[in-house]
């Protein structure tokens, strides 16, 4: 079992920025949390970045669409879609839509994973019993056909997407942080807290969550990869929110819009490009934390 | 109380001023316009886009709402009070070469409830009009209705018709002999008649095919898809067809004669088979008509609905009494129903009549019909084959007909250039990438047919602003058709203001077309014209009309 | 203590979670809003056949008694009737379920030999520069959204070069006489070749990592140490000592993968139009085609259900480290 105590010395707040530290000593964690900032920044500053909306359908005066520009006409950096909007306006734009999927599911699946971990591990018995089964049920649900099934049914929207992937990705972070809460509830400390007569919600916030956050931290940091890849896929079959631009939905309408057979390669190479390097930034940085939880493996 | 309305009398004269304005001219709430998502209707749902701009430069809130097929026939078709505006689309079938199923179901009033008048047309001149020529059985007579018709549909504009698309088929010339391609009226070069005549010119014998829809069922008693009818129309043969020329023709009738109005006797050809050996009799004929009408085949009730009686004379000859004389009869009905072989379906049906399931539900394991390919094999989600009949009196040049069923336009383009397929028949992709694909090529031939079938955008005229013509007028004049033609389209398409489409050339009114006067200072000065306020800026209702469906 | 005892106990668990699924199943079919045959009633029906059909459905009936006949049926392997097809779900799904197995198999087996191989190899060659490239390259790979590779393979590799068809598992018209001589025949074969691909290049990163760091754990105990000193050329610690202790997890963990491969074949199936359980769940899922829908669902949960208990109890009997209590 991983081992992440922190000392139960400074105070509360200390601590959690100590839990927290981000891994910038590891190479690989540096390089994703460079591309991190950077996804960051075009996020925030889309609408000062992108040259066009990423919507709006551009066409001539004698009602010709601007549609199927390469790279460089007329002005546009990567070239139009066959609808006549502007790519590079769409990469950056769906960088906004990529972080708000990915940082909400990471949070989501971080926050229910950990309250979920935190209550079976420290109060065991029936709790413990109850939410370890029901993680086994969500590790029998099918995730994408699930994730699927509740953006068709429900109102198309981005939010409906999240919480289906939330529903079911919390339950790889309640497993972990349970065992972690486990072996931290015997500690010495713990135990000390326990015998002066602290409350349990005072032993948990102050004794228990400052040791599991940097855990919570390297699976959020893996959730953001996957709702990210997640939405993507749902997008692609056509289930996704029509109005928000993202990668996905870019690569939706490049493969309905034939980009392939137009070897429109400007057009569904860059969003892949955007999910890979986001996505694998997730995974440095997260093996950066694996690296600073479990140095055994740190090579 | 009292109190509370002195304190509040100081903040009333601001508000007064306010109320004013809203009192004599009330806002039009946010319209919400239907379509279906991008990756379904591409097509559908950027001419929305293009639509909803032009109605927002007119001071129009509107709000686009994406939903896919199955939740916007749930919101229009049966909640017929709720909606605004919505997307929609007739498909060209064979059966609409008559233009009797259009201009009658769609806007006759007896239809409004629960029919095809889905948007409410009341207008009891119109109903006049097409019960008419639903009894006129000369055609000239008739015409003169049919153009009538559309003259008022044009002047009420019910619905914003869009365009009749043209659809792109291809096939490989090196394959197949061009001039044995019969390109059908309003249907195009994916017709029956191609199926039976086109004429392998080398060592690839089969005419391998593709469609995006999956094919539900093969089934001669359930109208389950368009694909699936491709299939039906050449396993089962049917008494008459509808021909190149999108008139019906006698086909395993060999003569028919109209003894009246509502008689019609039809003798059957001789020496007609069913695929598994047995002769095709009058009693398959009497039973087939019967099937369709007896309960178990929902779907195909209605085109026999208006049979009074079916009898028999002599060894060939069925004659047919109708309840009311029917101009169509021969397109809906006799060109429609299938003939079955009463010795698999009978047991099949009386079993059936004791269960909840119909025949609809019932999928044989090999259809046995006697048309021009008999059923072979069927592989779910990757092909259907037939084989040809040699003995049919009309049988293929070709050996086998395969359906692909290929789910995506990429992939059916990719194929059909490798070879995969041979003959185009369903391309949902931009008509454009096929031409310059068949460019490269240099073997394939691209042919577009103008569609019998119409895309347009339906008002609720049951709810305000909708029930008013002058702004219905108004939204329709908004948009420049060629816009759509050319951005929605990618120009395979013609500019539409009639349902009759220019495909039934006949029929079809062309003035109402040409006439049509749009843009977007047409359509404002027919709302300042018909006391509309806040044109260009926030449009408000004509003086003394209120918001009543604002939420 | 008998080392029965704890394969029950977890095969009575899952079964608990089988029973859970497939009630969510359920809810979440029914409770959606809107009429769910609106898409299969013809406008022409009269009241009366929409409400015949209704009742073929048995969608008339309260929803306590409709989730009582559905759990009846599922327990006699009954699946309902398809919306849209009007025909067994079951049987539908029993002739699709073949061709997505045999592409999840062969692009698990493809991607775990090359995985193992890999793994251990980089292992072999820790602290090198191409170790550093690797691993990045390996972490992409896991990056990439499954249906973009697909894509991108599609267009050179068929559109562009050729080489291979564009999709479906066999040329038009051709029959086989079994599925074992389907599957071995050259045609069948080219048809898999880049879907397969599409699955093994995304799968083959996790045994990868994973042999790779078991390796180098295993490398670092007693008994390789023990075998260096006795002299063994370093390639035979490596192959006799170290793979071999290092593969039993690699190997538990393909239990697993199988679950999630079968998820991701949802997608590359409706890239590679490939006729399978996953493009059949979509397809139902766009179509509305509830029961269908329900059905392909409750398939691909069974699978993974049981590729859970499968790599549970490998873990639990083959791990001696894991105590049964």
């Amino acid at each position: 079992m991983p081992d992440t105590s922190v000392k139960a010395t400074s105070s509360g707040i200390a601590r959690i920025f100590e839990a927290i530290k981000l891994p910038v000593g590891d190479p690989f964690a540096l390089a994703g949390l460079i591309i991190y900032a950077l996804f960051i920044f075009t996020a925030i500053a889309a609408p000062l970045i992108a040259p066009y909306d990423p919507t709006e359908i551009l066409y001539t005066e004698d009602y010709d669409l601007a549609s199927d520009l390469l790279p460089g006409e007329e002005g546009h950096i990567l070239g139009t879609t066959s609808l006549g909007r502007d790519i590079f306006s769409q990469i950056v734009w769906g960088a906004r839509s990529a972080l708000l999927v990915g940082f909400t599911a990471a949070f989501m699946v971080a926050f229910i994973g950990s309250v979920v971990g935190l209550l079976a591990g420290y109060f065991g018995g029936r709790v413990d019993a109850f939410l370890m089964r029901l993680a086994d049920v969500a590790f029998g649900i099918p995730f994408l056909p699930f994730v699927i099934v509740i953006s068709a049914f429900s109102e198309p929207s981005i939010w409906n997407t999240v919480i289906a992937m939330a529903l079911v990705l919390w339950r790889d972070t309640g497993r972990v942080i349970r065992s972690q809460v486990l072996s931290l509830r015997s500690r010495g400390y713990v135990e000390a807290a326990r015998v002066v007569g602290s409350s349990d919600l005072k032993i948990i916030l102050r004794h228990i969550t400052p040791n599991i956050l940097p855990l919570s931290f390297l699976y959020g940091s893996i959730a953001i990869g996957w709702a990210i890849l997640t939405e993507a896929s749902i997008s692609f079959l056509g289930f996704g929110d029509p109005d928000a631009i993202s990668w996905g939905f870019m690569l939706q309408d490049a493969f309905a819009s034939q980009a392939l057979a137009r070897q429109a390669y400007h057009w569904f190479i860059p969003p892949g490009l955007a999910i890979i390097l986001v996505v694998s930034a997730g995974f440095f940085i997260s093996r950066g934390y694996e690296n600073l939880l479990f140095p055994k493996l740190g090579r | 109380m009292k109190t509370l309305v002195t304190a509040a009398a100081g903040l009333a004269v601001g508000a007064s001023l306010w109320a004013a304005s809203a009192s004599a001219q009330d806002q039009i709430r946010t319209i919400e316009l239907l379509t279906r998502p991008q990756a379904a209707q591409p097509a559908e749902f950027q001419a929305i886009q293009l639509i909803a701009q032009e109605w927002r430069k007119l001071g129009l809130d509107v709000n686009v709402n994406v939903m896919p097929w199955s939740q916007m026939a749930d919101a229009v078709w049966y909640n017929r009070e709720d909606w605004d505006v919505t997307a929609w689309q007739m498909a060209g079938r064979p059966e609409r070469s008559d233009p009797d199923e259009i201009i009658y179901n769609l806007f006759h009033s007896s239809t409004a409830e629960n029919g095809y008048n889905f948007i409410g047309y009341k207008n009891p001149e119109y109903d006049a009009l097409v019960e008419e020529q639903r009894v006129t059985v000369d055609p000239e007579a008739r015409q003169k209705l049919v153009l009538k018709a559309q003259e008022i549909l044009d002047a009420d504009q019910p619905n914003m018709m869009l365009v009749h698309p043209q659809q792109a088929f291809a096939f490989d010339k090196t394959v197949f002999d061009p001039a044995s391609v019969v390109d059908q009226s309003g249907i195009g070069i994916r017709s029956y008649w191609t199926w039976l005549g086109l004429t392998p010119t080398g060592d690839q014998k089969d005419i391998i095919v593709n469609s995006s829809d999956n094919v539900i069922a093969v089934n001669p008693l359930y109208i389950s898809g368009v694909t699936d009818n491709w299939l039906t129309e050449l396993i089962y043969d049917r008494l008459f067809r509808v021909g190149p020329d999108g008139l019906p023709q006698p086909w395993a009738a060999e003569s028919y004669d109209w003894r009246d109005d509502t008689t019609i006797a039809v003798t059957l050809r001789d020496g007609l088979t069913f695929h598994d050996g047995k002769p095709v009799t009058v009693d398959d004929v009497v039973f087939s008509y019967a099937a369709t009408t007896g309960g178990e085949a929902p779907m195909y009730a209605p085109f026999g609905s208006n049979v009074a009686s079916v009898d028999v004379e002599g060894d060939n000859t069925i004659v047919f009494t109708l309840n009311t004389p029917s101009a169509s009869f021969l397109t809906s009905s006799l060109a429609k129903i299938n003939i079955i072989p009463k010795h698999v379906w009978e047991p099949i049906l009386a079993d059936l009549s004791t269960k909840d399931e119909n025949a609809e539900s019932y999928q044989e394991d090999t259809p046995i019909g006697s048309g021009a390919y008999k059923f072979v094999r069927w592989l779910p989600n990757e092909e259907i084959v037939l084989e040809a009949n040699a003995d049919h009196f009309n049988a293929p040049k070709a050996e086998r007909f395969i359906l692909r069923l290929v789910p995506n336009a990429e992939a059916a383009l990719g194929m059909l250039r490798s070879g995969e397929l041979n003959f185009l028949t369903d391309f949902q992709g931009d008509p454009q990438v096929l031409l310059d694909a068949a460019e490269q090529d240099g073997d394939l031939e691209v042919v577009s047919t103008v569609d019998i079938g119409f895309r347009y955008v339906a008002f609720n005229l049951r709810r305000p602003p909708f029930n008013d013509p002058a702004f219905r007028r108004a939204l329709s004049a908004a948009v420049d058709r060629r816009l759509i033609v050319n951005a929605a389209f990618k120009k395979f398409a013609v500019p539409s203001n009639s349902v009759v489409s220019p495909a039934l050339e006949y029929w079809h009114a062309e003035d109402v077309v040409t006439g049509f006067e749009a843009g977007s200072d047409v359509a404002k000065s027919i709302l300042q014209e018909a006391g509309y306020g806040g044109v260009g800026d926030r449009l408000t209702y004509p003086d003394g009309v209120k918001e009543t469906l604002a939420d | 203590m008998s080392t029965l005892k704890p394969f029950l106990i977890r095969t009575l668990q899952l079964m608990l979670v089988l029973w859970a699924v497939v009630t969510i199943l359920f809810l979440m079919f029914r409770l959606m809003p809107g009429n769910p045959l609106a898409a299969y009633i013809d406008p022409t029906f009269t009241a009366e056949q929409q409400e015949a059909l209704i009742r073929q459905f048995g969608l008339d009936k309260p929803l306590w008694q409709q989730y009582f006949t559905y759990l009846g049926n599922l327990l006699q392997g009954e699946l309902g009737y398809s919306f849209r097809y009007r025909t067994p779900v079951a049987e539908r799904i029993m002739l699709l379920l073949p061709n997505t197995l045999i592409l999840t198999f062969s692009s698990l087996i493809v991607a775990y030999t090359f995985g193992i191989l890999a793994g251990a190899w980089l292992a072999w060659k820790r602290n090198s520069r191409f170790e550093a490239a690797a691993l990045p390259a390996v972490l992409a790979t896991r990056a990439m959204p499954e249906f973009w590779l697909g894509m991108v393979l599609l267009a050179i590799f068929s559109f562009s070069l050729g080489w291979f068809p564009a999709g479906g598992t066999r040329s038009a018209g051709t029959s086989y006489d079994s599925l074992w001589q389907l599957y071995t025949s050259a045609n069948f074969l080219s048809h898999l070749f880049l879907p397969m691909m599409t699955l093994a290049i995304y799968s083959q990163g996790l045994p990868l990592l994973l042999m790779r760091s078991n390796m180098l754990d295993v490398m670092k105990e007693d008994f390789v140490t023990m075998a260096k000193i006795k002299g063994l050329s370093p390639s035979a610690v490596v192959i006799r000592h170290g793979a071999r202790n290092a593969l039993l997890p690699v190997m538990t963990s393909f239990a697993i993968a199988v679950g999630y491969q079968l998820q991701g074949n949802v997608v590359v199936e409706s890239v590679f139009s490939w006729p399978g359980l996953g493009r059949e769940l979509v397809n139902a899922v766009a179509a509305s085609d509830y029961p269908l829908a329900q059905g392909a669902f409750l398939m691909i949960a069974i699978v993974v259900i049981t590729m859970n208990l499968i790599a549970d109890l490998l873990y639990t009997f083959l791990d001696p480290r894991i105590s049964h209590a």
